[in-house]
């Protein structure tokens, strides 16, 4: 005999069927595991970060690379001044505010392009026509972390910038809404991840230590 | 403007403690120090800007 269809029995084979893995997630289930996931993908990142960290301590003791500190102030503060781009375009997309996101995000991708070619020009030496750099990747133990370091961050600045690039692009088309921007902090929190690993490796390549004359 | 208020004075924050650092490493060379306002640093940006309470918050959109 088939048993009769009413709310109740709709919603005990509605809750059957989640438990078993075919229902719907709702969007507030799946931001919360994304965010789970981006999280447990950030600890995985500090593994790597810190081994080079530990790296820098186990290699250089209280010595350090022969670095211009001003430089390094300089781009460190061109990275947090990134970093607050990125907090006020995350914020204007929360409230809906799509030209203030726009050009934050314009702002957060300079920044970090002028804090990468900043790195490349002054630490690696790539233009020698415009800043005669001394180290290198082969040198000695010094160029080898300070390249290891900075090209490792580098490398996850590059990535940060596409991403924003592509948020960018996903919102002019419509994409996110204010109650629905999970990409867009994705990219934001992934930026200021960026920024955190900084704020170690900054004191680490530029201020712990005696520099030591090549 | 309101809501960006917070991240106006934790940028704040944290270029004041930039500067600190910058100074100490020119006087003391301390590795604690530095280390700790570093530690202090990253606990600003991932609480304030990487909102990490809100793995734990109620669910919500975004």
């Amino acid at each position: 005999m088939a048993a009769a269809t009413t709310p109740i029995t709709k919603s005990i084979h509605v809750e059957a069927h989640d438990v078993h893995g075919g229902g719907q997630e709702t969007y507030a289930e799946r931001l919360r595991m994304n965010r789970l996931g981006m999280w447990l993908f950030f600890i995985s990142e500090a593994f790597l970060f810190g081994a080079l960290l530990a790296t820098r301590f186990y290699l250089w003791g209280n010595t350090r690379a022969e670095v211009d500190q001003v430089v390094g102030l300089i781009i460190t503060s061109v990275l947090l001044l990134s970093s607050a781009a990125m907090y006020t375009a995350d914020v204007a997309a929360e409230h809906g505010q799509w030209k203030v996101f726009s050009v934050a995000s314009w702002v957060t991708m300079i920044l970090g392009a002028v804090f990468f070619f900043g790195v490349v020009i002054f630490e690696w030496g790539l233009f020698p026509q415009i800043y005669k750099g001394h180290l290198t990747p082969w040198g000695d133990k010094y160029g080898a972390v300070v390249f290891a370091m900075t090209g490792m961050h580098a490398l996850h600045v590059i990535s940060g910038i596409v991403l924003i690039f592509i948020m960018w692009r996903l919102a002019r088309k419509k994409h996110f809404t204010a109650e629905r921007h999970w990409g867009i902090e994705a990219a934001a929190i992934y930026w200021h991840y960026v920024d955190v690993v900084w704020i170690f490796f900054y004191p680490a390549l530029y201020l712990i230590g005696t520099a030591v004359h090549h | 403007m309101g809501h960006y208020r917070t991240g106006i004075l934790i940028v704040f924050l944290l270029a004041l403690l930039t500067g600190v650092e910058f100074f100490i490493a020119l006087a003391t060379q301390s590795v604690v120090f530095l280390m700790l306002i570093a530690a202090a640093k990253a606990i600003l940006v991932i609480w304030f800007f990487m909102h990490v309470k809100r793995l734990w918050a109620p669910e919500e959109s975004h």
